[in-house]
């Protein structure tokens, strides 16, 4: 259809008369004015976070957010936490899959192992712990790859809360005491349910090294000229402070 | 069906409560002012009490329910976040928010830019407040009661000139915006200067002639007093009224039965006056943010009050000129009756009461205006002045002066001003035929798009 033909007869209709009286038109939206107006100053305002099952006379669909929250949904992305045993200890091995994956590098991990001494311990069957698990939220884009790529169900993002504000950049630096929280999680695969009599641990292996800081792979930078990382000095993994 | 019971039994009681406080006190301490003092003393009273207390205290509620109203009809809360020392739980409907903004509004540094001129600049601000503030001097807030032996006038002043003092004292808060936008130095403040004072040259003559019928209809251009206009529409048509047992009914003679047409002219008039949406063009805060944009301080608070004393005093102006003044539709005979000799201020403080209620209610009409319609492009608000309101004003003035001459006890006139009433209220409540001219285009023109059909819709009405 030809749409400047149509506006044109569109316009050179008369107009009805309510419209280029204009008052009518006017009053009648005083009057959606003042009937929500009545409404929300009279009517009871249900508290209930979730707006779409409030019920009730008033209109408001503010949700007062300190006071009120809002409950997220299902399967929402919030905070890290790092999943406790039964004992309280983390579960995690230290096996720098999140943070090998992270694609904010904002996980840093450095492995303990845990030593003959503790052979009594159910953790005679796990080689290797976290000494420290830092992550910087800031940095973190939280795109849930961590959770995905931790092969034991170490770090979750189940708190459906998002980081709190902060005064500092610092205090957005979680470690192991901030992060480990939640309920413990079980699973019967765990090693210490399937092997509980074993004396030796399953896996003896090497440590893993993330590749961060390695420089086996040469940088590109704008300009043409390649910059050769020099590899005969341990390049030193960025520290978060603490 | 949950309600706010608190809300509904506070307003109900709060408000006319404070309200008849107030009134009662000025007839009372009129009384004695004028037994102890000299006759005519209860004026210095009303001056004091009625400026002061009762415009000052509504104007300045009305800065919070600008702000809480206008949430509640866009389906928000509001402020509610200040807070009393000892009432941390409750937000008091935002009241403490009053007390925020004048600790604010105080507190900063009154800065004037370089190269203003410094006495005009801090001259504009009190330009700006005092005429606003001057209006309501003639505004008479209740009927003439005996208090004291003494007939005390709810009124800070009552000349005889009064509607003329009005219209002149209205066209002179415009030498402070215009001073303002001029003496800051800055080329928008200027703007809306201008467009300050160019606004209210177009709206001036609307404003006259929507009171010219009034002015005709009852042969005098007092507003109190017993020959005032506000008294006069306390009468009934001759003829027109009757009893329903002690109870006096009857058609009353108010402004807005004689003169709906001279009433939407008058307000519209007025309203631009206020410049507030939807003819805030000289702040204009899409475009030129106005002439107070070099204003801080408690000078920028001068010009923000002076905004909400003019609807205050807008309000009272239109109540005692189309609203009866501080008078019922009916049954003020019989309430006067009610109260013998010695206790007539009651009946004045009753009255006093539904006077102020009638400002409050006409204040939230300004201020739902100001919250509903879309503001008026600057050539339309000239257009609409020039070429709609002005012929209407002169169409209006003849035909109400041709009534009148045919019938002098205004009948007639009552008659026409009905019919335009119901005329209008059968516009409104019969539904807009938006469909049928929707289903008539299908007809001839075939599926039409919805995008083509809402840009008509949405064209101001000026260009209709």
């Amino acid at each position: 259809m030809d749409h400047a033909h149509d506006h044109h007869d569109e316009a050179s209709k008369p107009t009805d008369v309510r419209e280029r009286l204009f008052l009518p038109e006017l009053l009648h939206g005083l009057a959606i004015s003042t009937r929500k107006f009545l409404r929300n100053l009279f009517g009871e305002r249900d508290p209930n976070p979730q707006v779409v099952d409030r019920t009730g006379l008033s209109l408001v669909t503010t949700v007062q957010y300190p006071d009120e929250k809002p409950i997220y949904p299902p399967g929402y992305r919030g905070l890290h936490r790092l999943v406790p045993r039964e004992d309280g200890k983390p579960r995690c091995v230290a096996c720098y899959m999140c943070a090998t994956i992270c694609p904010a590098q904002c996980i840093y991990i450095e492995a303990g192992e845990y030593s003959d001494d503790d052979h009594a311990t159910e953790s005679r069957v796990i080689e290797k712990y976290p000494t420290q698990f830092v992550i910087d939220e800031l940095r973190c884009v939280v795109c849930g790859l961590c959770v995905d790529a931790c092969p034991k169900d170490a770090i979750r993002m189940d708190t459906y809360k998002h980081t709190p504000a902060e005064y500092t950049r610092q205090g957005f630096v979680y470690d192991i005491p901030r992060l480990l929280r939640g309920p413990p999680v079980t699973h019967p695969s765990d090693p210490w349910y399937k092997r509980g009599s074993s004396e030796e641990p399953d896996h003896v292996h090497k440590e893993a090294h993330t590749r961060i800081g390695e420089g086996l792979v040469p940088l590109k930078l704008p300009g043409g000229h390649r910059v050769e990382v020099d590899t005969s000095n341990p390049v030193a993994v960025t520290k978060f402070i603490k | 069906m949950r309600l706010r019971w608190n809300v509904i039994i506070g307003s109900l009681t709060i408000i006319p409560g404070l309200l008849f406080g107030g009134v009662a006190t000025g007839y009372l301490l009129g009384g004695l002012a004028d037994k102890h003092l000299f006759v005519g003393a209860h004026h210095l009273v009303n001056v004091v009490l009625l400026l002061l207390v009762f415009v000052m205290v509504i104007a300045t509620a009305l800065t919070l329910a600008e702000r809480k109203w206008s949430a509640m009809m866009q389906n928000r809360i509001g402020p509610n976040r200040a807070r009393l020392p000892f009432l941390e739980n409750s937000a008091l409907s935002g009241v403490p928010h009053v007390i925020t903004d004048v600790l604010k509004l105080l507190t900063k540094e009154a800065f004037i830019p370089k190269d203003a001129s410094k006495l005009l600049f801090n001259l504009a601000p009190m330009l700006a407040f005092a005429p606003v503030f001057a209006l309501f001097a003639i505004v008479p807030a209740g009927p003439t009661v005996n208090v004291f032996g003494f007939d005390i006038e709810m009124v800070a002043a009552n000349p005889d000139f009064g509607l003329l003092y009005l219209f002149g004292i209205a066209s002179l808060a415009v030498y402070g915006t215009s001073l303002a936008g001029w003496s800051s130095n800055n080329k928008f403040a200027l703007l809306g200067g201008v467009r300050a004072s160019s606004q209210m040259i177009s709206y001036e003559v609307a404003l006259g002639l929507g009171l010219v019928g009034m002015m005709i209809a009852f042969s005098t251009v007092q507003l109190g007093g017993p020959a005032g206009m506000s008294d006069l529409q306390s009468h009934y048509l001759p003829g027109w009224s009757t009893y329903l047992g002690p109870i006096d009914v009857g058609v009353p003679q108010w402004g807005f039965l004689l003169q709906p047409a001279g009433f939407i002219l008058f307000f519209a008039a007025a309203f631009a006056e206020t410049k507030r949406a939807p003819f805030d063009v000289p702040e204009g805060e899409s475009e030129i943010i106005g002439y107070f944009v070099e204003y801080s301080g408690m000078q920028f608070g001068l010009f923000m009050i002076a905004e909400f004393v003019e609807v205050v005093v807008l309000s009272g102006v239109l109540i005692a000129i189309f609203f009866g003044g501080p008078y019922l539709p009916f049954g003020n005979l019989w309430l006067k009756s009610l109260f013998g000799p010695d206790w007539q201020w009651l009946y004045g403080s009753i009255l006093g009461t539904v006077f102020w209620l009638k400002v409050v209610l006409l204040c939230y009409l300004q201020l739902a205006i100001r919250w509903t319609f879309p503001r008026f492009r600057y050539d339309q608000i000239q257009t609409l002045g020039w070429k709609i309101l002005l012929p209407i004003g002169l169409a209006n003035v003849f035909i109400s002066g041709a009534l009148i001459l045919w019938d002098p006890s205004l009948k007639a006139l009552a008659i026409a001003g009905g019919i335009e009433i119901l005329v209008l209220v059968a516009l409104t409540l019969t539904p807009t035929p938006a469909k049928s001219r929707a289903d008539a285009h299908i007809g001839h023109h075939g599926p039409v798009d919805e995008h083509g059909h809402g840009a008509d819709h949405a064209l101001p009405a000026g260009h209709h």
